[in-house]
């Protein structure tokens, strides 16, 4: 498929991008006049380039890719326009690119993910449409009657980011709002593409490879519709949590309090879905061999610490100590590296050979992609986590030599991984005949 | 009925089971059966009866949070603690509140000199338009810390008036609001009373009784209109 070949080779670019960035910016953090005499490599800028190369650039094209393949393997979607899906992907990368080129300029809003310029917000959008809505035309034209849980999570993410992303760049870039309500659509914006959509897709992904690798099937199907539920119906409403103390109205931040610990529901759920799916029949000691759901563990480790974590520290006395410090930091980490990233790699990890034909070419890379991310990505979340709780109480501030060592080795990782991948793409990049299963 | 019309080849049909089988779909729905899967026997058919509850007892404490801490869900409630922080930076400074003092009024005072401030003619003399209340504020602050017995003239009409000690038994910063608003309301026109002025006069004039309308009188003339 070539869509789905061509979203992974985009997403390792800017997985690479992102991870020279934030190297450039944790060293900052420890000699702040390391390349200060350039304007365009200031801290500000490279940090929200990193930042948005990372989501709509790795995160982004990888969701594209892995939620086409999952969909139209569960559906049986024989994908036949594909070449819509190849347009949305050059209109996303392409608005991408200048968006970040823009930033790197100077021209740059105020909020985090929404700084690139509005102009190229509209592109993003309909770039989205084509090439991420195919999800829903497979779930559409399924021809069995049966709906796996995989399948409900890639449909409602789909759905999620058009919306939060159109009513935001609404609401707080083209026509701002009065400036208290801009900050709270702008958190419940967040809050939506992190749990919503980012979230909800490396959750089908997990749903599915796990299922698919142990070769068992979800141990409790009627509970995943409960926790699918709740899950939506919980998360877009978890926002107000990360503006306690903020002058919002206070029955709002309540109900981001209360809706952080519904969470447990839909988080309880899963645990019991992948606990019960894995456990069975000496399953944890086979995923570990398996490649993929070994990433997936680390995934599912990770998932069960930061919503544990958002739970705890949603409330207001813990709240006050952590907020504006490295702790948030890290939480976000945890998500975005050690649950998201994690379970993509696992994906590319399944898909990619199957999408090209052939075999991963280098054993040893993907072992030392596995340990050096599992290691820098976790090691950096625990560090800032440690690190962040005493700042809040003390407001002494971290050490960032660590910081440095963990994302180094995070790109030692994502390099073994690109020139795997790499290899691997092009070898079916000069063989003209599509002979793939997709 | 039309396709047991076709099947009526089969020597078993009666009328009287319209919705039965045939034998040889009887054989095939229970070899359905048969091949069904069995029940499943893993280790979840009790544990979702204890999550129902477990996550009954979420939404419990959800309900009763968002309950306590909701700030009555008003738009303008924007800060749990803000009660809790006045009290903690000591008193604030006293601002005369005309509202709280016209709640006082009527529950103290209005019962004789009426809500309207009017007063009851030959009984209760009036507030509105009086001379009285308004100008000098220690006449009305005495007047109302330690009372007035005698006869009184208010605008030419002549009382006999027994005004007990009423804001011996209130605050200062309560005699302030209630002066505050008898001499803001009903069109009267004098400066609102601070309670440190309350305090100094009730210091001032000590455990006293009643003021004479002649004694308070020559202390604070009338003013002339």
């Amino acid at each position: 498929m070539m869509p789905v070949r061509l979203f992974f080779a985009s997403a390792l670019g800017w997985l690479i991008i992102s991870s020279v960035l934030g190297l450039i910016v944790s060293l900052k953090l420890q000699l702040p006049s390391f390349m200060a005499g350039c304007e365009w490599f200031t801290y500000g800028r490279l940090q929200v380039l990193q930042q948005n190369a990372f989501t709509y650039g790795w995160i982004a094209n990888a969701i594209f890719g892995v939620n086409l393949w999952i969909m139209s393997a569960l559906a049986r979607f024989e994908f036949k326009d594909s070449w819509l899906a190849v347009c949305g992907w050059l209109g996303w990368n392409l608005a991408l690119t200048f968006g970040l080129g823009a930033i790197l300029l100077g021209h740059l809003n105020g909020y985090s993910l929404l700084q690139m310029p509005k102009e190229v917000a509209p592109a993003l959008f309909i770039s989205f449409l084509f090439a991420a809505l195919w999800p829903a035309v497979a779930f559409v034209r399924r021809p069995t009657g049966h709906v796996f849980v995989s399948q409900w999570y890639i449909i409602g993410a789909s759905f999620v980011f058009p919306v939060a992303f159109g009513i935001t760049q609404l609401l707080v870039v083209w026509y701002p709002t009065s400036g208290v309500l801009q900050a709270l659509i702008h958190s419940w914006f967040i809050q939506n593409i992190q749990l919503l959509w980012i979230g909800a897709s490396a959750i089908s992904a997990m749903y599915y490879f796990i299922s698919k690798e142990s070769g068992r099937t979800i141990s409790a199907y009627y509970l995943a519709t409960v926790g699918f539920w709740t899950y939506f119906l919980f998360a877009g409403w978890t926002a107000p949590a990360s503006l306690l103390g903020a002058p919002i109205p206070v029955w709002i931040q309540s109900v981001g309090v209360i809706t952080s610990l519904m969470m447990l529901v839909p988080v309880i759920i899963l645990g019991i879905n992948f606990f019960g799916t894995l456990s069975y029949n000496r399953g944890f000691a086979g995923a570990w061999n398996n490649t993929t759901l070994r990433f997936v563990l680390v995934g599912m480790v990770s998932f069960a610490i930061s919503s544990a974590l958002n739970i705890i520290f949603s409330t207001r006395s813990l709240n006050a100590i952590v907020r504006f410090t490295d702790f948030t930091v890290g939480q976000q980490q945890l998500v975005n590296y050690g649950f998201v990233s994690m379970v993509l790699f696992g994906a590319a990890y399944y898909i990619l050979p199957r999408v090209t034909g052939a075999f991963w070419p280098s054993a040893k890379l993907v072992h030392l992609h596995f340990w050096s991310s599992a290691l820098g990505g976790l090691g950096l979340a625990l560090h800032l986590l440690i690190c962040g709780y005493p700042t809040g109480q003390t407001g002494l501030v971290s050490y960032y030599i660590p910081v440095i060592i963990f994302v180094l080795l995070q790109l030692v990782g994502h390099a073994a991984f690109a020139i795997n991948s790499f290899v691997m793409l092009l070898a079916s990049a000069r063989n003209p005949n599509d002979n793939t299963h997709a | 009925m039309s396709q047991h019309s076709q099947n009526n080849d089969k020597p078993n049909r009666s009328f009287g089971e319209q919705g039965g089988l045939s034998d040889s779909r009887l054989v095939e729905v229970h070899s359905h059966l048969a091949r069904d899967k069995e029940e499943p026997s893993e280790g979840f058919s009790i544990l979702p009866i204890v999550i129902v509850f477990i996550f009954c007892g979420f939404g419990f404490w959800a309900g009763v949070y968002l309950t306590r801490n909701s700030g009555g869900f008003s738009a303008s409630s924007f800060d749990l603690d803000a009660p809790k922080l006045a009290a903690d930076n000591g008193p604030k400074a006293f601002e005369p509140d005309v509202a709280k003092g016209e709640k006082l009024f009527i529950q103290q005072c209005a019962a004789c000199h009426q809500a309207t401030g009017l007063g009851v003619p030959g009984a209760f003399p009036p507030l509105a338009g009086s001379p009285w209340p308004v100008g000098n504020e220690e006449r009305v602050i005495k007047i109302v810390l330690a009372g007035l017995a005698g006869e009184i003239e208010v605008n030419g009409q002549k009382y006999v008036g027994n005004m007990p000690n009423i804001g011996a038994g209130l605050k200062d910063a309560q005699v302030a609001n209630i002066v505050s608003y008898v001499r803001s309301a009903w069109g009267n026109k004098g400066e609102p009373v601070m309670d440190t002025k309350v305090a100094e006069v009730r210091k001032a004039i000590g455990g006293r009784g009643q003021y004479s309308p002649k004694e308070i009188l020559d202390q604070h003339p009338l003013e002339s209109k």
